[in-house]
């Protein structure tokens, strides 16, 4: 199986894309302890087309032009660090490594994220790794997106690949129990990948959306390999698909946030959310049921809502209930009371998110004073209704959010 | 018409850009000026040149050679090379080099005439 290439070669993320896929071939070749050097290599590869291309013209066949580039390069970097790191050109080659029709197999890419995603690794670091190596995200993008700075995230690289380095792993996808066991990290790794990309507070609009992006890239790479196709998988892919198919319509041309209740749904992806169904369907092959598989189905019943009045709250309520029992975190419990609100009215809501009030978590998180703000109002109790608002606003929150919540305040009179 | 060269220099040692995407686009601007260039028939060639093992020669009397490191070891250059373009006169020839996106990074032009005898 080949990853598709792009009709047009010089797409302006070509060697973001091509990064991932050659890194992913050489690890195959030359080992995944070798990151680094490979990580070099395809840089250098890409100096070599900043200084060929113009002069030349683009090559007829850019990417396969990149791996051939870059395998040199790593060749010539082994040939020169052959007394520190002992390489065996005729294995490689046999291997095909003069090869670069193999470049963008899906059993290399998918390797290289259980490389990254290696248990030894933090969840960060996994996350992190995934960006670099996979996704062919340089340092300061990465940075951008997790509020950090590029020495920080270089750092963590460092030592992240330093661990992999020791770890004497084989290249591979992993079977039988050890597939089972370690595929979840990579789940985990794609939730948050697409979690930083969909609600960090902060950080740059284009770059979170880059993000949801890999991650339905990688979610989907999943659901396209025969051992990675599970029912979870397919549950992350679903989840992934119905909310990246709002992201247009979640923001106004000034970058401003704009509620669920308000979102023009004739803006909603009408493709995407056709390719969520068919992965919510396929997620119910296997009989497991994760909360991945609800919170699938929770977004479903969303997206498939003509209006926000016509959502059938009745449902959600029901999965919410389903999902609090998989997954009790005070954040399941607070949408849980909230899709309540929806079902059952704004008092019994309420008495369910006072029942919350004792989680610590939720103290300063904005959107549970937001939820209460908004249902005090809807019950007529303003002064309440004020005091919940003001509450949200001494919480973090984006500056989209911030406007929002200034607005609801005033609404209280 | 007369020729000129255009030598590109980095006059910073600024930082380097490392991601493939910030390097994808500048090779797209730099692809697309050297076709602007094609296209009105200036461009007479050009290339690039390695930043390591560059060497100066001066004489040293007595018919002896002394060989030093140039001064290209230490750069950061992304991109340094020279291109070789047709222009009318030095004016032009400096209008040309002026939208050339290497000053757009961090970089500086040399602009020669190349002597038609």
């Amino acid at each position: 199986m080949i990853e598709r290439t792009q009709a047009d070669p010089l797409v302006d993320n070509l060697f973001r894309r091509e990064a991932g896929k050659i890194s992913a071939w050489l690890a195959r070749l030359l080992g995944p302890a070798r990151l680094d050097l490979i990580e070099d290599a395809v840089q250098d590869a890409f100096g070599a087309a900043l200084a060929r291309w113009p002069l030349d013209g683009a090559p007829e066949r850019p990417a396969a032009w990149l791996a051939v580039a870059a395998r040199n390069k790593a060749l010539d970097r082994l040939r020169r660090d052959a007394r520190l790191d002992p390489f065996d050109e005729g294995a490689a080659l046999r291997l095909g490594f003069s090869d670069p029709e193999r470049v963008g197999r899906l059993d290399d890419t998918l390797a290289l994220m259980f490389v990254a995603c290696h248990p030894a690794l933090e969840p960060d670091e996994q996350t992190m790794l995934t960006l670099k190596t996979v996704c062919g995200f340089g340092v300061k993008e990465i940075a951008r997106a997790y509020l950090s700075t590029p020495d920080a995230v270089t750092q963590r690289l460092v030592r992240a690949k330093r661990k992999i380095g020791g770890l004497g792993l084989r290249f591979e996808i992993p079977e039988g129990a050890e597939l089972a066991e370690r595929l979840p990290a990579l789940i985990a790794a794609v939730y948050l990948l697409f979690n930083g990309g969909y609600t960090s507070d902060e950080g740059e609009a284009l770059m979170r959306r880059e993000l949801c992006a890999e991650a339905l890239r990688l979610a989907t790479l999943l659901t396209d390999h025969p051992a990675t196709a599970t029912g979870e998988c397919h549950a992350l892919a679903a989840l992934i698909c119905f909310h990246h198919a709002r992201a247009d319509a979640r923001t106004d041309e000034h970058g401003a946030m704009i509620l669920l209740a308000e979102q023009d749904r004739g803006r909603w992806d009408r493709d995407l959310i056709a390719r969520g169904i068919e992965h919510l369907r396929k997620s119910t092959d296997t009989e497991e049921l994760t909360a991945l598989h609800v919170e699938a189905a929770i977004a479903s019943v969303h997206a498939a809502a003509p209006s926000f009045e016509a959502t059938d709250w009745g449902m959600l309520a029901h999965h919410y209930a389903m999902l609090e029992e998989l997954k009790p975190t005070p954040v399941v419990r607070l949408n849980a009371a909230i899709a309540c609100a929806h079902a059952d009215g704004p008092a019994a809501g309420l008495t369910r998110l006072e029942a919350l009030a004792d989680a610590r978590k939720l103290a300063h998180y904005a959107l549970y004073h937001a939820a209460r703000g908004d249902l005090l109002l809807r019950l007529d109790r303003k002064r309440d209704a004020a005091e919940a608002f003001t509450a949200a606003l001494d919480c973090p929150a984006n500056n989209a959010e911030r406007a929002c919540l200034e607005s609801k305040l005033q609404a209280c009179g | 018409m007369p020729n000129y060269m255009l030598f590109l220099h980095q006059s910073s040692n600024g930082p380097r850009p490392t991601s493939p995407d910030e390097i994808m686009k500048i090779t797209k601007a730099y692809m697309a000026w050297a076709d602007r260039m094609r296209a009105e028939g200036r461009l007479k060639g050009g290339e690039k040149l390695t930043f390591d093992g560059g060497k100066v020669m001066r004489p040293n009397g007595g018919g002896k050679v002394t060989v030093t490191d140039g001064p290209y070891a230490e750069s950061k250059e992304l991109v340094g090379g020279y291109f070789a373009i047709s222009a009318k006169d030095y004016d032009e020839a400096c209008r040309v080099a002026e939208s050339c996106p290497h000053l757009g990074y961090g970089g500086s032009i040399e602009v020669r005439q190349v002597d038609q005898m």
